[in-house]
């Protein structure tokens, strides 16, 4: 409250009613609900917010400028770092425009290795999502649950790439190695394993009444602001806006599976944690397809030692976990690129926050910016 | 309230089924063959051609070499300055001789930064130490080079 306190200063203005000032409050960078170093300055009045400016950056490493000193083989562990939930993801963002570029022609069997680990990672980063989005609402666990299960997907990739996080296992033009023995099996276990444990989240979770009325309606907005934000991803989706770049676009091998692209209905926050809950499903339908039709053969195409990406501008957007993924890269014709721009869904998913916090109750803050599902390691880049 | 109860009997469920955590550090964790920890280096099979110290893209490595009397590359110093090395495995796709390839050592904590400049005697160590630990796949790597 602060102010002074003094006999002459009354607590209680004429109406009885205790008086109110307005006050600045930090949210962040240290704290727990903003998944990241992130800070929100917010003006509240009383519960009220009136007003939300993000602060962002105390995670920025200068991803892009360090990529202009940088060979494009090296530039891929560098990709790892940014969205670090779905470090396969941007590794393939990254790889693909560099393929564009060069016009390779990538071996079959790699392609179905990184359909099959691309998607996988999409079911491990959205199972993030739902377990630090209930922890945020309070519900401490969904959490574990979803620990137990992503520590799955995340000791598969140990297994066929050696990393746990920070997986550097795409290369331009294949993947690094080829899946060790048994290990497609093993995906396939996990694949009935987790369609099986979709089911008990479901029931774990969607119902729970106090968690429908902490999300139902609140963050709401439509198609048109979402577009007009640059929003992508699940965040447009949930507007009931079919846009899915797997679709739409489709890149690699996704026109051969067959998986639908769930839409929300009202664009609140429970839209978007179900529309996680279907994709899981969709992209789990997308693995167990592609375990069918792995066919043998080699995982690296055939890629120059030093690759020289032809003058030019280049772009390429993915699906990425949280919206569109795109890499954009002018060369100069030499061994490193001359400019390299990331399209970062989570900074563009960010912009709407402060718009659809004026007017909210504190307690929604968490809700609200939990639902828009940002990586602060994309956001900074 | 039904929504509420139908999560408590998932919860239920759950009661018997068995723990998913590790008792680390009493229980160490066991990584597969691929995994990606601190580097071991062999020092005989180092032809000090460069590519590793080229190729990373942090320049964490530096080495040297000098031509010995059969006008062999030897290698005389190797350091990993791990205070800035990201364990992206690059230098070890690159090595044209394996003389550089990643142990399962994961502990890396230490007091000091300075203790984080990683000479080729400690490599060295690593290897001997993943060689011990590891005998298995040290023979079926010996049996595939012939």
């Amino acid at each position: 409250m602060g102010g002074k306190r003094g006999n002459d200063v009354s607590l209680i203005d004429e109406q009885n009613q205790i008086r109110t000032e307005e006050m600045l409050l930090n949210v962040g960078p240290q704290h727990p609900s903003t998944h990241g170093v992130f800070r929100l300055v917010v003006k509240i009045s009383g519960e009220t917010i009136l007003d939300a400016e993000p602060v962002i950056g105390y995670l920025h490493r200068g991803t892009e400028k360090l990529a202009e000193d940088l060979q494009y083989t090296q530039i891929i562990p560098y990709t790892d770092r940014l969205d670090y939930l779905a470090a396969m993801l941007n590794n393939y963002a990254f790889c693909h425009t560099v393929e564009q570029a060069l016009e390779l022609e990538i071996p079959e069997r790699a392609e179905y290795l990184r359909i099959i680990v691309m998607e996988l990672q999409r079911v491990a980063s959205h199972l993030l999502f739902i377990g630090t989005y209930l922890l945020d609402l309070g519900a401490m666990s969904p959490f574990l649950y979803v620990f137990a299960d992503r520590e799955q997907i995340v000791q598969l990739f140990n297994e066929i790439c050696g990393a746990r996080l920070t997986y550097n296992y795409l290369r331009v033009g294949g993947v690094k190695w080829d899946a060790p023995p048994g290990w497609l099996d093993k995906v396939e276990a996990f694949v009935r394993y987790m369609q099986e444990r979709l089911s008990m989240y479901d029931e774990l979770i969607t119902g729970n009444e106090i968690f429908l009325a902490r999300t139902r309606g609140i963050g709401v907005f439509d198609t048109d602001t979402a577009l007009a934000h640059g929003m992508s991803g699940i965040n447009l989706r949930s507007t009931g806006f079919r846009w899915d770049l797997r679709r739409n676009k489709p890149y690699s091998i996704y026109d051969r599976f067959d998986f639908e692209i769930p839409v929300g209905q009202n664009g609140d926050c429970f839209d978007r944690y179900y529309l996680h809950l279907l994709e899981m499903n969709e992209s789990l339908k997308i693995v167990a397809q592609a375990l069918q039709q792995v066919p043998d053969g080699p995982v690296l195409g055939k890629v120059p030692k030093l690759i020289r990406v032809p003058a030019g501008e280049y772009y390429s957007g993915i699906e990425g976990a949280r919206g569109e993924l795109g890499f954009y890269i002018v060369s100069d014709g030499k061994d490193k690129p001359y400019r390299m721009k990331i399209r970062k869904p989570s900074f563009l998913n960010l912009q709407l926050l402060p718009k659809l916090l004026r007017g909210q109750n504190m307690a929604n803050l968490i809700a609200i910016l939990g639902a828009v599902d940002i990586v602060l390691g994309e956001v900074d880049a | 309230m039904i929504g509420f109860l139908k999560g408590m009997r998932v919860t239920l469920r759950q009661l018997p089924k068995k723990k998913v955590t590790l008792q680390y550090p009493d229980v160490k964790p066991e990584w597969p063959e691929r995994f990606r920890g601190v580097h071991r280096f062999i020092p005989e099979l180092c032809i000090a051609c460069n590519q590793c110290a080229r190729i990373c893209p942090t320049s964490c490595i530096s080495l040297a070499g000098e031509r010995d009397e059969n006008k062999k590359m030897k290698i005389t110093t190797f350091d990993i300055n791990f205070d800035i090395c990201i364990l992206c495995d690059l230098c070890t796709e690159v090595c044209p001789t394996e003389a550089i390839l990643m142990s399962d050592t994961f502990e890396m904590a230490r007091y000091s930064r300075d203790d984080l400049y990683l000479d080729m005697h400690w490599l060295y160590e690593n290897e001997q130490r993943y060689e011990e630990a590891h005998p298995e796949r040290v023979a079926e790597k010996a049996g595939r080079a012939e």
